[in-house]
């Protein structure tokens, strides 16, 4: 049984024609079988409308005519707007689910122009499997959207030739909210068709949001799409350039790894004051964005700079180019021959970090030992043992210091609902913040916008943004659609790592207020500035956003 | 233009008898009083003051004026290996100083901002390498911005 949308089957709307100029969805007039779903849909009703009640309408079915009629004449209303009209013609739509694939084409055509396709948004189409597609089209001018405050109307169409009016309410907010998570409560009570009603509502609802909102209920409704019809994505098919390169936005657009690089950076020379012969083991060696900074404090400190090792520890790059992480090696041996220091490092290949043995790491005597892993410790905890092992090789490496970074969310409890609702908060807490730091400059400060010289250059542009979010999009889908060995985003608190760590014969090192004045005024750089937050708690520095924390550095030693 | 003015400043110098260029020390004198946009203005006049401005030192003097103490040792090897005075008062210390003013945040210490400008410009430095993929000459070459620092530029209002 497939229940079109209840206006539509009305024999009244077809005979209305009140086209309005700007109409940017075209419902198919041409379904099959129309009459019949009419019989059913008479039949079916109880009084109160079934699909308007899961919105939280409750509408009698026999109010419906009235109901249509008072939109068909909200419609015209608008329609005479010039404003509105405008508004909606202009809208330049493009489609979030699709933008990974977009991105992986355009990582081989090596074309960096953007192309944001006008998408038709016949969303009549029931057969669509992944809401995703087609139904929310976030349009640039969202802001100006919320202006036009109508309220309590119903964000449906009532002719086939009306566009939407998309009208931005509170409470469609709360209840898109409302609904993901009853989805989320259907998928694990394993009833997948009212999760697949549900989360077609949320779809809807989605559309009438802006901002931050629209763009985090979009990927968390996709990857419950995706749980549901188990079209879950393998990790694995994660092209390590497309990562990498979603990764560098990432770095740009806001201070979350800027941050774990400086306050580890910190931790790390301070444990390496008065040696001599360093040796860093990065986990999380990536494009090696951390290194230069620590290089050239570790040049200008008193006494000059020690001998600095390096060893990356990455995986396999599918490139048909030169080993990526031996470029990595070769750039920073570049940038530290100009600072004159010595410099030494090895690259290693290694899927996972538990085939790691010390003794491939060709520890020598007489250095000190850091170990550093940025984000790369949560994914052992998908397979059992590994963590442990994991530990135990970096207690055999002797490290004068362990600096871990890690997002500060428990997304690995055993009950889906519970992992849902955490995500779903931190992933928003994430994306407002991103909202405000995308524009770099716009938000940030009172009055005007200055244009600087030394560059003049755009700030964080709208894609580099877009790119961010695909960054993050990633994350949320493995954490809601993907279960076992392929859910990689295990997140736990810095409390539960800290349990960890002390059961494995770690201790906390204090991160000192050095690091603490660095993180502040790294924030106090960002456009966004006034809404990030650096607590310090127990020794360990988080960053957060307003309240809620979001990533955490610590750092350990032997005990 | 530069030309024009040039001969028209060296003419009035002679009429006042003081031809400022023949009193190098002096003008760099006035030089290193300038801010950053006069500086760059400066360069323009002529080739003599060009070749004045270009000279790492007058920003290297721009960059540490504000400050109470001398930058220490080894800095100045630092700051030239990565890209130079100009570059690093341009691209990191004068949006750093701004925003950090506007923010009005207390002082954080000067060592610390000292040390921040030089962590920007460090990775600033290696993103060039990264983008330019390896072509000689990646500390110095180009005066686009690298991603890395774009957060400090600020919008343009169209």
């Amino acid at each position: 049984m497939k229940r079109e949308y209840p206006n539509q089957n009305h024999p009244l709307f077809n005979t209305s024609s009140s086209a309005s100029p700007s109409s940017s969805v075209n419902l198919r007039p041409d379904l099959p079988g129309k009459s019949k779903m009419f019989d059913e849909f008479n039949e079916q009703d109880a009084g109160v409308d079934e699909l308007l009640a899961v919105l939280g309408y409750k509408v009698k079915s026999s109010d419906m005519i009235d109901v249509a009629h008072k939109i068909e004449h909200l419609e015209g209303v608008i329609g005479n707007d010039d404003d509105l009209s405008q508004i909606v013609s202009d809208s330049v739509h493009y489609n979030p689910s699709d933008l990974s694939s977009w991105l992986e084409s355009m990582i081989t055509e090596i074309n960096p122009i953007v192309q944001q396709p006008v998408v038709d948004t016949s969303f009549v189409n029931d057969l669509q499997a992944i809401p995703g597609n087609a139904i929310y089209p976030p349009t640039t001018t969202a802001t100006k959207k919320q202006k036009t405050s109508v309220s309590g109307s119903v964000s449906s169409s009532s002719n086939n030739q009306n566009s939407i009016v998309i009208v931005d309410s509170q409470e469609n907010g709360i209840r898109l909210v409302h609904t993901l998570m009853a989805c989320a409560e259907a998928v694990q009570n394993n009833d997948l068709k009212l999760a697949e009603t549900l989360v077609k509502q949320a779809g809807i609802l989605a559309v009438s949001q802006a901002g931050a909102m629209r763009k985090v209920a979009a990927y968390f409704a996709e990857a419950l799409a995706r749980r549901i019809y188990r079209l879950n994505p393998k990790p694995e098919q994660n092209s390590p350039a497309l990562q990498n390169l979603l990764e560098s936005h990432f770095y740009e657009t806001c201070p979350y790894l800027k941050f774990a690089h400086f306050t580890a950076n910190q931790a790390i020379l301070e444990a390496f004051a008065g040696k001599n012969k360093v040796h860093v083991i990065d986990f999380s060696m990536k494009q090696g964005m951390q290194w230069p900074a620590l290089m050239q404090a570790l040049a200008l400190r008193s006494g000059g700079p020690p001998t600095f090792r390096l060893t990356g520890i990455g995986p396999r790059t599918f490139d048909h180019e030169t080993d990526h992480l031996q470029e990595v090696g070769w750039k920073l041996a570049q940038v530290a021959d100009t600072i004159h220091v010595k410099f030494e490092y090895r690259g290693f290949v290694a899927e996972s970090l538990s085939d790691l043995e010390p003794s491939m790491l060709d520890l020598r005597e007489d250095e000190v030992v850091a170990v550093n892993s940025v984000f790369e410790l949560h994914q052992l905890l998908a397979r059992s043992g590994c963590i442990e092992k994991v530990l135990s090789t970096v207690k055999e490496m002797k490290p004068e210091i362990f600096t871990v970074v890690e997002q500060e969310a428990n997304h690995n409890g055993s009950v889906f609902l519970d992992r849902f609702t955490e995500s779903l908060h931190y992933y928003s807490t994430l994306f407002d913040s991103l909202e405000s730091s995308g524009s770099g400059g716009g938000a940030g400060h009172g009055g005007g916008v200055v244009v600087e010289g030394g560059g003049g250059i755009a700030p964080a542009s709208d894609q580099d943004k877009v790119m961010s979010e695909v960054y993050l999009g990633k994350q949320i889908c493995n954490v809601v659609a993907c279960e076992g060995l392929d859910r990689v985003e295990r997140h736990q608190t810095l409390t539960q790592w800290k349990n960890l760590f002390d059961s494995a014969g770690f201790e906390s090192v204090h991160l000192g207020s050095n690091a603490y004045k660095q993180a502040s005024m790294l924030l106090a750089l960002f456009a966004g500035g006034d809404g990030y937050r650096v607590e310090e708690h127990e020794g360990c520095l988080m960053l957060g956003w307003h309240s809620r924390p979001l990533i955490a550095t610590s750092a350990w030693k032997l005990r | 233009m530069s030309h024009s003015i040039c001969d028209t400043i060296l003419k009035t110098n002679k009429h006042n008898n003081f031809p400022i260029n023949d009193h190098m020390d002096l003008l760099i004198e006035i030089l290193q009083r300038l801010d950053g946009r006069s500086l760059s203005t400066a360069a323009c006049v002529c080739k003599k003051w060009w070749s004045i401005v270009k000279n790492d030192s007058l920003w290297e003097h721009l960059c540490f004026r504000q400050l109470s103490m001398p930058p220490s040792v080894g800095i100045r090897s630092v700051v030239m290996a990565l890209g130079g005075y100009r570059r690093l008062y341009l691209v990191c210390v004068r949006p750093v100083v701004s925003r950090l003013k506007r923010r009005r945040r207390v002082s954080y210490g000067e060592s610390s901002e000292v040390e921040m400008w030089l962590s920007l410009f460090s990775v600033e430095c290696y993103e060039r390498l990264l983008g330019g993929g390896g072509g000689g000459g990646g500390v110095v070459a180009g005066e686009s911005t690298a991603k890395s620092l774009r957060f400090l530029c600020e919008g343009v209002n169209v």
